[in-house]
Formats: C-alpha cells, structure tokens, sequence
C-alpha cells in the first residue's frame, strides 16, 4: 500500500511490543513515534523511534495510561495514527474515543466492540444469541431475584466469575451446593474490590481445561477470516507462559470447527482490526470464554505459521483497505512455540526479581521479541516479562527440540529469569507429548523447583568466581610460578 | 587464606594458588586445577577438573554471573571481615526489608513513631497483590525511605528503626 492516509504511527505503548510494532511500520516506510516514561528513556524502542516525547506520571504505569497526555503527544510530533499495543489503553473504549474525536487513527477496533467484549456478560450473551457454544451458566443481571437459584441449576463443578473481570481476579470454583451462597458472597466482594462492579455470573467448570484461542482479522469492508488457533495452557497464575500453534490437542476437525466459529463470532459483530477470540476446551467440547480486541502477546506464533505480519494487516485494517484475499488464502505451515522470557524466580513461587542486564546474547536463527538490550536495568516498575523467543519447526518434535537450543543458548546475565526452568518445563514427559492443561504447574511443582546442584556444575561456577574476583586472584598472582610448581611438588 | 562464595542460599569456603599452568581451586580437602581463557566473542574457556567448558561471565561489585551449560548462576563473594562484623551485630532487626520488587502503597506510621513488635507499618504491592509489613521488634521509627508510589527493588530497605538505646 502507497497511498496510508497517514504518515506517521506514534505507539502508545513500551517494551517488547513496541519494538515489535515500530519495526514493521518503519519498514512500510512510514515514520515511527512513541511516548515514553522517564524509566524508559534508555529503552531500545526509544533509541529506534524516529520522534520520542517524554511523558510524565504519578508511577510510569500511570504516564502510559494517560490518555490525554498521548493523545497530545501525538499532535505535537504529527502522528496521523496510534497504536496502543497490548495492555495499558488497548481495550479501552473512552480513549479508542478520544483518539477518533482528535482526528487520529485508533489502530483497533470501534469503541462499540471495545465495550461489547469488554463486558464479559454481554459477551456472552452476544455469542450465545448467534448460536455459538457457551458454557452452561447462570447470569445475575438477567434477573438478579433468581440468580442464586439459577446457579443451583447449572451442573456441578461451578465457576464463580465477576462480570467486569479478567485476568483470573475474583474467580471461585465451587464443589459443593453447600457454600456456594458463602461463596458467591466472597466473589462479589472481591469484584467490587477489584473492578468496582460486585455484578457476577456463574458458569459450568471445565476440570484440567486447555485454553484455545484463535487469531481472527476484519476489515471495515466486512470481511473477515481466521488465522488458526494457538494453544496457551501452560499457565502460572493465570497468566501464559508457552503458546503454540498448531494445538497439539485438535484433530483436524475440531481445529476447523473451533476456527470457524472464532471467525463467525467476528463477522457478526462486524469486527475491525486483529482479535482473539478465546476458548475453553475440555472432554472434547469447546465454550466461548471471551474476545480480546487487540494484538495479543503471542500473535508471532500465528505469524510464523501463517506468513502474516499481523502489526501490517492492523494498519493495513486501520487505513480502510480491504484484506484483499479469503480464507482459503490462509495456509498453516510447520510449528511454532512461543516462550515468555520474565525476570522472575519459579522456585520462589515466581517472585519478579530485579536487576543489571550485564551480557545480553540471543540464540542464533530464533525470533526474539525483546524490549530489552545489555547495560539496562531491570526494575520493578513494570511488567517482569523481558522478551519472548519463538522457535519454528517442521512439525511439534522439531520445534521442541529447536526450543531447547535456543533456551540454552539465551543469555541474560545480572538478573534472574526464567529459562532454565522454561528447559525444564519442555524436557517433562507431559509437554511432551502435548498433554498440558491450566492447572498443569500447579499439579506439577517440581518443574519449578530448582533441581540440586551437581557436584562438578559447582566445581566450575566456583572455579569461574574464583578466577574473576580480584581478592582471590590478586594474592594468589603474588606467588611467583616456581614456587607454585614447588608447592605441587611438596604437596 | 580462605574465601567464601555465597550461592542460593548455601556459603562456600574455598581457596585459590598458582599451578604450574593455570590455578589450584582449593576446596576443602581437595584440589581441582582451574583455567580461564577469555574469548574474541565475550565467552571465555573453562577448563576444570580435564574438562573444557564456554561460560559467559559477567561481574558487578562482588556478585558474579555466570552462564554455564545452558542456566544462568549468581555468586557473591563474600568479604572476610563483613562476614565476621556480620555475625557479631546481627543488625538484621533495625530495619523492614522489601521481600520482593515492588511499590509503596500505604504507610501506616512516620517517622518519630513509636512502634511494637508485628504492627503493621506499610503496605507494598507486588504482582497485583497487596502485602502489608510489620515491624521486626519493639522501637522507634527512624526513617521511612520510599514515598507511595515508589518502586524498590528487592531486599531494599523500606523503614528503618532507631537503634537500641539512642
């Protein structure tokens, strides 16, 4: 595309992703911005922007979650267009708003599908109204006097959920009818603590369930299609860590039953823009569990597969051009494994840790998705996830095996991260072969455990500090070489 | 003389001399021959006990990093003499100590309070999760020394205690 209706593209967001995103729109020829923190200032998306404006905030969260601040920061340096990335503004309708009303492009959806699947009741309801498969549930707004005994109804186990929630916040799993009103009283508490919205519905739990999601694209012309699934079960504390594509738990035709339908509740809300549509899958059957209407961290697995470059189908999207080919045109080749590199301790119940990036060397013939560079700090003002290394491979044994490489070969040294324990993870018989689900590290806690020391691992890291540390190495360079040979001798 | 390197949380003594070629790790009674040559790429060559290994090393005061066989290792050397004025004061109970990085939430008391043992004195949040802290003994509050909204990083110390009998 020659003719952008914009010529500058500010990214309202930091790290990883936005150096992901400049990337592409610097090699479309168009100018890349960003805002930026103080703590962010020596960033490496900061030193590749073409144009930075510092902004300012109470904590750095809070600078990039200030709308009005970017939104001028655009103006200032021109920006036709933002994106918001993942996180901080991106799922927020108020500024998609905003940004519109000052005659900027938002690179995402409408406002109206930020708000629909925002509300993870209305959602629901949404996809259920067009027949897509939903959890059997009870919803207390449809008729708050009855919930309690609507939820009586739905089978057992349950899952208590705040209707403004994400991210695992407020959730409760209920066994027994017994505590299920205590039960229910705890959730709302902690979704007005969490949300400020104590509104709560209730769904049928799926045990040891595996999250699918699917990548879906739509244009502003009406078309949409779906670029395949990816599995991200392998969680701790709710959140991804590994996500791969193909799902190694689909057969053929449940992998296209489960994209078709992603790519129908698309086209019935008219959806613009990149989006996830996310799934719960166990016992063989699958429920809409919600939509994300953003890029997702992992979205490069999909582009591997595919040989999309999602951040350009988004502009692409978000300048009105027509995706300019169908479903048939998407082709799944090979495998793809994504890692999420954190800087933070699995042996200590995955505590984010801090620290200097002194060496910095990334794996050879691997994507890696990093925000970080060497003579950094890792602080704990942010987000602990530092970058992410995907690995592709003919089919899933290849990629594994390209994986161990590749996590071996990464080397961050002055800050604790997670990739011996992400080895690890991938050498357990259970990855392996593909047989994971969400509760599967908790179920599992000596992948996390740091396993004991061997004897000559410690011989060679002592051997290594001895031999960099002056106060050792100093008085023993003090004791000329004869005599050395002379103490061997006497020893 | 005998040295000490700290790793997790496990301490160890160790020595080191000159060999004919290269060095003498000296490790309680046994001795285990020792080279490093540094490389063009920033890795450099161990050899230890007849075998050859690529590590990465960096250092920062007196913590070293070391990248061995695919996982990354933290030492920290220990000095003799802080190791031994270490054990005699024992000062451990002066101060509130972060647990973990995070920020400041709320503080509970200032500076000039007076305190007793396990009442609350700030809130911290990491990973999304509150986490309030108490004071270590009975005392005086000396000195508070993150605003909230502040980040630290871990082990930093948030609230100080007047020493005894000042």
């Amino acid at each position: 595309m020659n003719n952008w209706p914009f010529r500058s593209v500010l990214v309202a967001n930091r790290g990883e992703i936005a150096v992901r995103i400049l990337r592409t729109v610097q090699s479309l020829g168009l100018e890349g911005a960003i805002v930026y923190h103080a703590a962010d200032r020596d960033s490496k998306a900061v030193r590749m922007a073409d144009k930075a404006v510092e902004i300012t905030g109470k904590t750095p969260v809070g600078a990039y979650l200030d709308g009005a601040q970017i939104i001028d920061a655009a103006r200032r340096v021109g920006a036709g267009a933002i994106h918001p990335g993942y996180g901080f503004l991106s799922e927020n309708a108020e500024f998609a708003r905003a940004v519109a009303a000052a005659g900027i492009v938002f690179v995402g959806p409408t406002p109206e599908q930020i708000e629909l699947m925002g509300d993870k009741v209305r959602a629901r309801a949404f996809v259920a109204d067009g027949g897509f498969p939903v959890a059997p549930s009870a919803i207390e707004d449809d008729d708050p006097a009855t919930f309690v005994e609507r939820a009586r109804q739905v089978p057992l186990p349950l899952l208590i959920k705040p209707a403004a929630g994400g991210g695992g916040k407020g959730m409760r799993i209920v066994r027994s009818l017994d505590v299920l009103e205590a039960e229910i009283e705890r959730a709302r508490s902690e979704g007005q603590r969490y949300f400020g919205d104590g509104r709560l519905y209730v769904e049928c739990y799926v045990e040891n369930p595996r999250h699918i999601e699917v990548q879906v694209l739509g244009d502003t012309h009406g078309n949409v299609v779906h670029l395949y699934e990816r599995e991200c079960s392998v969680q701790r504390r709710f959140q991804k860590i590994v996500e791969e594509t193909p799902s190694p738990a689909l057969s053929a035709e449940l992998r296209r039953e489960i994209c078709e339908t992603a790519a129908g509740i698309a086209r019935k809300a008219g959806y613009r823009n990149a989006g996830t549509v996310e799934f719960i899958f166990g016992n063989g059957v699958f429920y809409f569990l919600e939509m994300n209407t953003r890029l997702q961290v992992e979205h490069p697995v999909t582009e591997v597969i595919t040989g999309k470059d999602l951040v350009h189908e988004q502009l692409r999207i978000a300048a009105g051009e027509a995706l300019g080919y169908g479903q048939e045109d998407v082709r799944s080749e090979g495998h793809a494994i994504e890692f999420r590199i954190y800087a933070e301790d699995p042996a200590r119940g995955f505590t984010p840790t801090t620290g200097p990036v002194l060496t910095l060397r990334e794996p050879a013939d691997t994507r890696v998705d990093s925000g970080i560079s060497q003579g950094q700090e890792v602080t704990a003002a942010f987000d602990p996830m530092l970058a992410k290394l995907i690995v592709a491979g003919r089919d899933r044994a290849d990629a594994i095996a390209r994986a161990e490489r590749a996590l071996a070969d990464y080397v961050l040294l002055g800050c604790r991260t997670n990739t011996a324990f992400l080895r690890r993870l991938i050498q357990h018989p259970a990855f392996v072969a593909g047989d994971v689900h969400t509760g599967f590290l908790d179920a599992n806690p000596a992948i996390a455990a740091e396993p004991e020391l061997k004897v000559d691992t410690l011989h060679a890291l002592l051997g290594a500090g001895a031999l960099v540390t002056r106060s050792l190495r100093d008085p023993a360079d003090l004791v000329p070489s004869l005599h050395a040979a002379i103490g061997d001798w006497s020893n | 003389m005998f040295h000490a390197f700290k790793l997790d949380d496990n301490e160890y003594d160790l020595g080191l001399s000159r060999a004919a070629q290269g060095y003498r790790l000296h490790l309680g009674d046994k001795t285990v021959p020792v080279e490093l040559h540094p490389q063009d790429d920033g890795s450099a060559l161990l050899h230890i006990d007849g075998v050859r290994r690529r590590v990465f090393i960096a250092t920062r005061g007196d913590d070293v990093f070391v990248h061995l066989d695919g996982a990354a290792y933290h030492l920290r050397y220990e000095h003799p003499l802080a190791r031994l004025s270490h054990q005699a004061h024992g000062s451990a109970d002066d101060s509130v100590r972060a647990p973990m990085p995070g920020s400041v939430v709320a503080h509970h008391v200032k500076a000039g309070d007076s305190v007793s043992r396990d009442q609350s004195v700030l809130v911290i949040e990491s990973m999304k999760m509150e986490t309030t802290l108490v004071a270590p003994r009975d005392g005086v509050v000396a000195e508070i020394v993150y605003a909230v909204g502040q980040t630290f990083e871990r082990d930093a110390v948030l609230l100080a205690l007047a020493p005894v009998g000042e």
